[in-house]
Protein backbone atom coordinates (compact mmCIF):
# COMPACT_ATOMS: atom_id res chain seq x y z
CA UNK A 1 0.00 0.00 0.00
CA UNK A 2 1.35 3.41 -1.00
CA UNK A 3 1.56 6.05 1.70
CA UNK A 4 2.52 9.69 1.41
CA UNK A 5 4.61 11.38 4.08
CA UNK A 6 4.76 15.15 3.94
CA UNK A 7 7.07 16.78 6.47
CA UNK A 8 9.54 19.61 5.97
CA UNK A 9 11.62 18.51 8.93
CA UNK A 10 14.27 15.99 7.82
CA UNK A 11 14.68 13.95 11.02
CA UNK A 12 10.96 13.31 11.47
CA UNK A 13 10.54 12.57 7.77
CA UNK A 14 13.34 10.01 7.74
CA UNK A 15 12.07 8.43 10.95
CA UNK A 16 8.56 8.11 9.51
CA UNK A 17 9.90 6.76 6.25
CA UNK A 18 11.93 4.05 7.98
CA UNK A 19 9.14 3.10 10.40
CA UNK A 20 6.56 2.75 7.66
CA UNK A 21 8.85 1.00 5.18
CA UNK A 22 9.59 -1.55 7.90
CA UNK A 23 5.84 -1.94 8.40
CA UNK A 24 5.46 -2.89 4.73
CA UNK A 25 4.25 0.38 3.21
CA UNK A 26 5.48 1.78 -0.09
CA UNK A 27 6.53 5.22 1.08
CA UNK A 28 6.55 8.43 -0.94
CA UNK A 29 8.17 11.23 1.08
CA UNK A 30 7.90 14.92 0.21
CA UNK A 31 8.98 18.05 2.03
CA UNK A 32 6.22 20.56 1.43
CA UNK A 33 2.47 20.90 1.08
CA UNK A 34 2.41 21.70 -2.62
CA UNK A 35 4.27 18.50 -3.48
CA UNK A 36 1.92 16.61 -1.16
CA UNK A 37 -1.19 17.98 -2.89
CA UNK A 38 0.37 17.15 -6.25
CA UNK A 39 1.06 13.54 -5.25
CA UNK A 40 -2.42 13.07 -3.83
CA UNK A 41 -4.04 14.46 -6.99
CA UNK A 42 -2.46 11.84 -9.25
CA UNK A 43 -4.85 9.16 -10.50
CA UNK A 44 -2.58 6.44 -9.13
CA UNK A 45 -1.49 8.51 -6.14
CA UNK A 46 -1.32 7.24 -2.55
CA UNK A 47 -4.62 6.78 -0.70
CA UNK A 48 -3.03 7.06 2.73
CA UNK A 49 -1.29 10.23 3.81
CA UNK A 50 0.56 11.52 6.85
CA UNK A 51 0.72 15.28 6.68
CA UNK A 52 2.67 17.55 8.94
CA UNK A 53 0.57 20.53 10.03
CA UNK A 54 3.16 23.27 9.57
CA UNK A 55 4.83 23.04 6.17
CA UNK A 56 6.18 25.58 3.71
CA UNK A 57 4.05 26.55 0.69
CA UNK A 58 0.87 24.83 1.89
CA UNK A 59 -0.13 23.85 5.43
CA UNK A 60 -1.30 20.32 6.21
CA UNK A 61 -4.96 21.40 6.68
CA UNK A 62 -4.80 23.23 3.33
CA UNK A 63 -3.63 20.02 1.66
CA UNK A 64 -6.62 18.24 3.25
CA UNK A 65 -9.02 20.89 1.93
CA UNK A 66 -7.47 20.66 -1.54
CA UNK A 67 -7.86 16.87 -1.62
CA UNK A 68 -11.45 16.96 -0.35
CA UNK A 69 -12.47 19.38 -3.12
CA UNK A 70 -11.76 16.74 -5.76
CA UNK A 71 -14.68 14.79 -7.13
CA UNK A 72 -14.86 11.30 -8.63
CA UNK A 73 -11.52 10.20 -7.26
CA UNK A 74 -10.92 7.45 -4.71
CA UNK A 75 -11.04 8.47 -1.06
CA UNK A 76 -7.74 9.45 0.55
CA UNK A 77 -7.34 8.77 4.27
CA UNK A 78 -5.34 11.63 5.75
CA UNK A 79 -3.72 11.89 9.16
CA UNK A 80 -2.38 15.21 10.38
CA UNK A 81 0.86 15.08 12.34
CA UNK A 82 1.09 17.92 14.75
CA UNK A 83 2.70 19.24 17.88
CA UNK A 84 -0.46 21.29 18.35
CA UNK A 85 -2.57 19.80 21.09
CA UNK A 86 -5.32 22.30 21.86
CA UNK A 87 -8.94 21.32 21.25
CA UNK A 88 -9.28 24.21 18.83
CA UNK A 89 -6.38 22.94 16.75
CA UNK A 90 -7.76 19.41 16.70
CA UNK A 91 -11.18 20.68 15.62
CA UNK A 92 -9.64 22.90 12.93
CA UNK A 93 -7.56 20.00 11.64
CA UNK A 94 -10.50 17.62 11.41
CA UNK A 95 -12.74 20.32 9.91
CA UNK A 96 -10.21 20.75 7.11
CA UNK A 97 -10.94 17.21 5.99
CA UNK A 98 -8.37 15.19 7.92
CA UNK A 99 -9.58 11.82 9.16
CA UNK A 100 -7.33 11.65 12.19
CA UNK A 101 -4.44 13.38 13.87
CA UNK A 102 -1.35 12.28 15.76
CA UNK A 103 0.65 14.30 18.24
CA UNK A 104 4.39 14.47 17.57
CA UNK A 105 6.66 12.82 18.52
CA UNK A 106 4.71 9.75 17.50
CA UNK A 107 4.75 6.31 19.06
CA UNK A 108 5.40 3.73 16.30
CA UNK A 109 2.81 1.25 17.55
CA UNK A 110 0.12 3.92 17.82
CA UNK A 111 1.03 5.24 14.36
CA UNK A 112 0.72 1.81 12.79
CA UNK A 113 -2.53 1.06 14.60
CA UNK A 114 -4.06 4.32 13.39
CA UNK A 115 -2.96 3.60 9.84
CA UNK A 116 -4.55 0.17 10.06
CA UNK A 117 -7.78 1.98 10.93
CA UNK A 118 -7.27 4.02 7.79
CA UNK A 119 -6.74 0.88 5.74
CA UNK A 120 -10.00 -0.57 7.10
CA UNK A 121 -11.85 2.57 6.06
CA UNK A 122 -10.32 2.42 2.58
CA UNK A 123 -11.21 -1.26 2.23
CA UNK A 124 -14.76 -0.44 3.28
CA UNK A 125 -14.89 2.32 0.67
CA UNK A 126 -13.61 -0.06 -2.00
CA UNK A 127 -16.34 -2.55 -1.10
CA UNK A 128 -19.00 0.17 -1.27
CA UNK A 129 -17.76 1.36 -4.65
CA UNK A 130 -17.67 -2.22 -5.91
CA UNK A 131 -21.22 -2.81 -4.65
CA UNK A 132 -22.43 0.43 -6.26
CA UNK A 133 -20.79 -0.49 -9.55
CA UNK A 134 -22.36 -3.95 -9.30
CA UNK A 135 -25.80 -2.41 -8.77
CA UNK A 136 -25.23 0.04 -11.59
CA UNK A 137 -24.32 -2.84 -13.90
CA UNK A 138 -27.40 -4.82 -12.85
CA UNK A 139 -29.61 -1.80 -13.45
CA UNK A 140 -28.27 -1.22 -16.94
CA UNK A 141 -27.53 -4.70 -18.27
CA UNK A 142 -29.51 -7.77 -19.20
CA UNK A 143 -28.88 -10.44 -16.54
CA UNK A 144 -28.73 -13.36 -19.00
CA UNK A 145 -26.48 -11.96 -21.72
CA UNK A 146 -24.81 -9.05 -19.86
CA UNK A 147 -25.63 -6.87 -22.88
CA UNK A 148 -27.19 -3.43 -22.34
CA UNK A 149 -30.83 -3.86 -21.38
CA UNK A 150 -33.74 -2.59 -23.44
CA UNK A 151 -34.21 0.67 -21.56
CA UNK A 152 -30.55 1.60 -21.71
CA UNK A 153 -29.96 0.72 -25.37
CA UNK A 154 -33.03 2.76 -26.38
CA UNK A 155 -31.89 5.67 -24.28
CA UNK A 156 -28.42 5.50 -25.82
CA UNK A 157 -29.82 5.31 -29.35
CA UNK A 158 -31.79 8.50 -28.66
CA UNK A 159 -28.61 10.21 -27.52
CA UNK A 160 -26.61 8.93 -30.49
CA UNK A 161 -29.31 10.20 -32.85
CA UNK A 162 -29.10 13.68 -31.35
CA UNK A 163 -25.31 13.58 -31.49
CA UNK A 164 -25.28 12.37 -35.11
CA UNK A 165 -27.68 15.16 -36.14
CA UNK A 166 -25.60 17.75 -34.33
CA UNK A 167 -22.38 16.52 -35.92
CA UNK A 168 -24.06 15.92 -39.29
CA UNK A 169 -22.86 12.33 -39.27
CA UNK A 170 -24.70 9.06 -39.68
CA UNK A 171 -25.30 6.07 -37.47
CA UNK A 172 -26.74 2.72 -38.38
CA UNK A 173 -29.35 0.96 -36.29
CA UNK A 174 -29.57 -2.82 -36.61
CA UNK A 175 -32.34 -5.02 -35.30
CA UNK A 176 -31.37 -8.70 -35.30
CA UNK A 177 -33.56 -11.66 -34.51
CA UNK A 178 -32.40 -15.26 -34.11
CA UNK A 179 -34.12 -17.49 -36.64
CA UNK A 180 -36.38 -20.29 -35.36
CA UNK A 181 -35.29 -19.67 -31.80
CA UNK A 182 -38.62 -20.90 -30.44
CA UNK A 183 -37.75 -24.33 -31.84
CA UNK A 184 -34.50 -24.35 -29.85
CA UNK A 185 -36.39 -23.69 -26.63
CA UNK A 186 -39.16 -26.17 -27.49
CA UNK A 187 -36.78 -28.93 -28.58
CA UNK A 188 -33.88 -28.61 -26.15
CA UNK A 189 -35.38 -26.62 -23.27
CA UNK A 190 -34.84 -23.11 -21.98
CA UNK A 191 -31.40 -23.70 -20.42
CA UNK A 192 -30.06 -24.59 -23.88
CA UNK A 193 -31.89 -21.59 -25.33
CA UNK A 194 -30.14 -19.46 -22.73
CA UNK A 195 -26.78 -20.88 -23.79
CA UNK A 196 -27.55 -19.90 -27.37
CA UNK A 197 -28.53 -16.37 -26.33
CA UNK A 198 -25.36 -15.94 -24.28
CA UNK A 199 -23.15 -17.14 -27.14
CA UNK A 200 -25.03 -14.92 -29.60
CA UNK A 201 -24.39 -11.93 -27.32
CA UNK A 202 -20.71 -12.81 -27.13
CA UNK A 203 -20.45 -13.08 -30.94
CA UNK A 204 -22.28 -9.79 -31.45
CA UNK A 205 -19.98 -7.96 -29.06
CA UNK A 206 -16.93 -9.51 -30.70
CA UNK A 207 -18.06 -8.41 -34.15
CA UNK A 208 -18.61 -4.69 -33.40
CA UNK A 209 -16.17 -1.93 -32.53
CA UNK A 210 -15.57 -0.75 -28.98
CA UNK A 211 -17.60 2.42 -29.58
CA UNK A 212 -20.61 0.61 -31.07
CA UNK A 213 -23.53 -0.43 -28.86
CA UNK A 214 -25.24 -3.79 -28.46
CA UNK A 215 -28.33 -4.41 -26.36
CA UNK A 216 -30.95 -7.08 -25.81
CA UNK A 217 -34.21 -5.68 -27.14
CA UNK A 218 -36.47 -8.58 -26.21
CA UNK A 219 -36.45 -12.42 -26.08
CA UNK A 220 -34.21 -13.27 -29.05
CA UNK A 221 -34.04 -9.75 -30.52
CA UNK A 222 -30.92 -7.63 -30.37
CA UNK A 223 -30.57 -3.94 -31.05
CA UNK A 224 -27.27 -2.53 -32.24
CA UNK A 225 -25.92 0.91 -33.05
CA UNK A 226 -22.96 1.30 -35.37
CA UNK A 227 -21.56 4.75 -34.79
CA UNK A 228 -20.14 6.80 -37.67
CA UNK A 229 -21.48 4.24 -40.10
CA UNK A 230 -23.39 5.62 -43.07
CA UNK A 231 -25.47 4.08 -45.82
CA UNK A 232 -22.45 3.02 -47.88
CA UNK A 233 -21.06 0.65 -45.26
CA UNK A 234 -24.21 -0.21 -43.32
CA UNK A 235 -25.28 -3.24 -45.29
CA UNK A 236 -21.78 -4.74 -45.50
CA UNK A 237 -21.32 -4.30 -41.74
CA UNK A 238 -24.69 -5.96 -41.07
CA UNK A 239 -23.70 -8.89 -43.26
CA UNK A 240 -20.40 -9.27 -41.38
CA UNK A 241 -22.33 -9.45 -38.13
CA UNK A 242 -24.82 -11.93 -39.55
CA UNK A 243 -21.94 -14.13 -40.75
CA UNK A 244 -20.26 -13.91 -37.35
CA UNK A 245 -23.43 -15.40 -35.85
CA UNK A 246 -24.00 -18.15 -38.40
CA UNK A 247 -20.41 -19.12 -39.26
CA UNK A 248 -20.06 -21.75 -36.53
CA UNK A 249 -22.72 -23.73 -34.68
CA UNK A 250 -23.15 -22.90 -31.01
CA UNK A 251 -21.70 -25.53 -28.69
CA UNK A 252 -24.28 -26.38 -26.04
CA UNK A 253 -24.73 -29.07 -23.42
CA UNK A 254 -26.97 -30.84 -25.92
CA UNK A 255 -24.47 -30.63 -28.76
CA UNK A 256 -23.66 -28.16 -31.52
CA UNK A 257 -26.64 -26.17 -32.75
CA UNK A 258 -26.67 -24.18 -36.01
CA UNK A 259 -27.80 -20.60 -35.41
CA UNK A 260 -28.69 -17.90 -37.89
CA UNK A 261 -29.89 -14.33 -37.57
CA UNK A 262 -32.04 -12.04 -39.71
CA UNK A 263 -31.30 -8.33 -39.58
CA UNK A 264 -33.09 -5.10 -40.34
CA UNK A 265 -30.64 -2.34 -41.24
CA UNK A 266 -31.31 1.38 -40.93
CA UNK A 267 -28.64 3.96 -41.69
CA UNK A 268 -30.02 7.24 -40.35
CA UNK A 269 -28.30 9.35 -43.00
CA UNK A 270 -28.57 13.12 -42.76
CA UNK A 271 -32.30 13.19 -43.24
CA UNK A 272 -33.04 15.52 -40.36
CA UNK A 273 -34.53 14.71 -36.96
CA UNK A 274 -36.46 11.47 -36.61
CA UNK A 275 -37.98 10.02 -33.49
CA UNK A 276 -36.71 6.85 -31.89
CA UNK A 277 -40.15 5.34 -32.33
CA UNK A 278 -40.07 6.00 -36.09
CA UNK A 279 -36.60 4.50 -36.39
CA UNK A 280 -37.55 1.38 -34.45
CA UNK A 281 -40.68 0.97 -36.54
CA UNK A 282 -38.69 1.30 -39.79
CA UNK A 283 -35.96 -1.11 -38.78
CA UNK A 284 -38.61 -3.56 -37.58
CA UNK A 285 -40.22 -3.47 -41.04
CA UNK A 286 -36.79 -4.21 -42.55
CA UNK A 287 -36.32 -7.12 -40.17
CA UNK A 288 -39.73 -8.45 -41.14
CA UNK A 289 -38.66 -8.19 -44.78
CA UNK A 290 -35.54 -10.24 -44.02
CA UNK A 291 -37.69 -12.92 -42.38
CA UNK A 292 -40.03 -12.94 -45.36
CA UNK A 293 -37.04 -13.26 -47.69
CA UNK A 294 -36.18 -16.62 -46.16
CA UNK A 295 -34.29 -15.59 -42.99
CA UNK A 296 -30.51 -15.59 -42.40
CA UNK A 297 -30.15 -12.36 -44.40
CA UNK A 298 -30.02 -8.59 -43.94
CA UNK A 299 -32.48 -6.06 -45.38
CA UNK A 300 -32.05 -2.33 -45.60
CA UNK A 301 -34.94 -0.26 -44.27
CA UNK A 302 -35.00 1.94 -47.34
CA UNK A 303 -36.82 -0.17 -49.96
CA UNK A 304 -34.83 1.44 -52.77
CA UNK A 305 -31.61 0.13 -51.23
CA UNK A 306 -32.85 -3.36 -50.41
CA UNK A 307 -30.60 -6.26 -51.28
CA UNK B 1 12.99 24.24 39.35
CA UNK B 2 11.46 24.64 35.89
CA UNK B 3 9.89 21.48 34.36
CA UNK B 4 12.60 21.31 31.68
CA UNK B 5 15.27 21.12 34.39
CA UNK B 6 13.72 17.81 35.49
CA UNK B 7 14.09 16.38 32.00
CA UNK B 8 17.09 14.47 30.71
CA UNK B 9 19.04 15.80 27.75
CA UNK B 10 18.45 12.64 25.75
CA UNK B 11 15.93 10.02 26.83
CA UNK B 12 17.71 7.02 25.34
CA UNK B 13 15.21 4.28 26.32
CA UNK B 14 12.34 6.35 24.90
CA UNK B 15 14.29 7.09 21.72
CA UNK B 16 15.26 3.47 21.14
CA UNK B 17 11.70 2.37 21.74
CA UNK B 18 10.41 4.85 19.17
CA UNK B 19 13.15 3.72 16.74
CA UNK B 20 12.07 0.14 17.39
CA UNK B 21 15.64 -0.54 18.55
CA UNK B 22 17.04 0.18 15.12
CA UNK B 23 20.63 1.28 15.91
CA UNK B 24 21.37 1.92 12.25
CA UNK B 25 18.48 4.35 12.16
CA UNK B 26 19.86 6.06 15.24
CA UNK B 27 23.11 6.68 13.37
CA UNK B 28 21.25 7.97 10.31
CA UNK B 29 19.11 10.37 12.38
CA UNK B 30 22.19 11.68 14.22
CA UNK B 31 23.85 12.39 10.90
CA UNK B 32 20.78 14.26 9.67
CA UNK B 33 20.70 16.28 12.88
CA UNK B 34 24.37 17.18 12.53
CA UNK B 35 23.79 18.34 8.95
CA UNK B 36 20.53 20.17 9.54
CA UNK B 37 21.08 21.80 12.91
CA UNK B 38 23.92 24.18 11.88
CA UNK B 39 21.79 25.43 8.97
CA UNK B 40 18.83 26.08 11.23
CA UNK B 41 21.08 27.70 13.83
CA UNK B 42 22.57 30.10 11.27
CA UNK B 43 19.08 30.98 10.12
CA UNK B 44 18.03 31.59 13.73
CA UNK B 45 21.06 33.73 14.51
CA UNK B 46 20.37 35.90 11.48
CA UNK B 47 16.70 36.14 12.35
CA UNK B 48 17.47 37.10 15.95
CA UNK B 49 19.95 39.75 14.78
CA UNK B 50 17.45 41.14 12.31
CA UNK B 51 14.52 40.66 14.70
CA UNK B 52 12.78 38.67 11.98
CA UNK B 53 10.10 37.18 14.20
CA UNK B 54 8.43 35.10 11.46
CA UNK B 55 11.68 33.23 10.76
CA UNK B 56 12.30 32.82 14.50
CA UNK B 57 8.87 31.25 14.87
CA UNK B 58 9.25 28.99 11.81
CA UNK B 59 12.79 27.83 12.62
CA UNK B 60 11.94 27.38 16.28
CA UNK B 61 9.05 25.16 15.21
CA UNK B 62 11.23 23.08 12.88
CA UNK B 63 13.89 22.59 15.58
CA UNK B 64 11.25 21.68 18.14
CA UNK B 65 10.04 18.86 15.87
CA UNK B 66 13.57 17.69 15.16
CA UNK B 67 14.60 17.55 18.82
CA UNK B 68 11.31 16.01 19.92
CA UNK B 69 11.72 13.27 17.32
CA UNK B 70 15.04 12.45 18.99
CA UNK B 71 13.51 12.35 22.50
CA UNK B 72 15.55 15.42 23.42
CA UNK B 73 12.94 17.14 25.58
CA UNK B 74 15.15 19.93 26.96
CA UNK B 75 16.34 21.05 23.53
CA UNK B 76 12.79 20.69 22.17
CA UNK B 77 11.52 22.85 25.00
CA UNK B 78 14.16 25.52 24.28
CA UNK B 79 13.18 25.50 20.59
CA UNK B 80 9.51 25.72 21.54
CA UNK B 81 10.34 28.75 23.69
CA UNK B 82 11.86 30.48 20.65
CA UNK B 83 8.86 29.55 18.52
CA UNK B 84 6.51 31.17 21.03
CA UNK B 85 8.70 34.25 21.37
CA UNK B 86 8.64 34.58 17.58
CA UNK B 87 4.87 34.19 17.52
CA UNK B 88 4.33 36.76 20.29
CA UNK B 89 6.92 39.14 18.85
CA UNK B 90 8.69 39.37 22.20
CA UNK B 91 11.96 40.83 20.93
CA UNK B 92 13.48 41.37 24.38
CA UNK B 93 13.46 37.66 25.14
CA UNK B 94 15.12 36.63 21.88
CA UNK B 95 18.83 36.63 22.79
CA UNK B 96 18.44 34.77 26.06
CA UNK B 97 16.23 32.11 24.43
CA UNK B 98 18.76 31.61 21.65
CA UNK B 99 21.58 31.16 24.17
CA UNK B 100 19.55 28.53 26.03
CA UNK B 101 18.80 26.73 22.79
CA UNK B 102 22.46 26.69 21.76
CA UNK B 103 23.46 25.34 25.14
CA UNK B 104 20.79 22.60 25.12
CA UNK B 105 21.61 21.61 21.55
CA UNK B 106 25.32 21.40 22.36
CA UNK B 107 24.53 19.15 25.32
CA UNK B 108 22.34 17.01 23.11
CA UNK B 109 25.03 16.56 20.47
CA UNK B 110 27.48 15.40 23.17
CA UNK B 111 24.91 13.05 24.66
CA UNK B 112 24.02 11.68 21.25
CA UNK B 113 27.69 10.92 20.48
CA UNK B 114 27.97 9.19 23.85
CA UNK B 115 24.87 7.14 23.05
CA UNK B 116 26.22 6.16 19.63
CA UNK B 117 29.55 5.16 21.14
CA UNK B 118 27.80 3.02 23.74
CA UNK B 119 25.67 1.38 21.06
CA UNK B 120 28.80 0.66 19.01
CA UNK B 121 30.55 -0.93 22.01
CA UNK B 122 27.48 -2.96 22.81
CA UNK B 123 27.40 -4.25 19.22
CA UNK B 124 31.10 -5.15 19.25
CA UNK B 125 30.63 -7.18 22.46
CA UNK B 126 27.86 -9.27 20.96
Amino acid sequence: MKILIADDEAVSRHLLEKTLTRAGYEVIAVENGVLAAEQLSRPDGPRLALLDWVMPELLGPDVCRHVRQRRDQPYVYMVLLTSKESKQDVVAGLESGADDYLIKPFDPDELKARLRTGLRILQLEDKLVEAREGMRFKATHDPLTSLLNRGVIMDLISKELVRAQREKSSITVLLGDLDHFKQVNDTYGHPIGDEVLRETARRLLASVRSYDLVGRYGGEEFLMVLNSCGAINAFARAEQIREAISKLPVQTARGALPVTMSLGVLPTGESGPRSLEDILAEVDVALYAAKMAGRNCSKLADAKCSV
Amino acid sequence: MAPEDMQVVLDVPDLLARLENDRELLVELSEILKTEYPTHLRSLEQAVSGEDMKTVERTGHALKGMFAALSAARAASAASQLEQIGRKGDKLALRNALTILESEAAALLIELDRCLEAAKNEDSHR
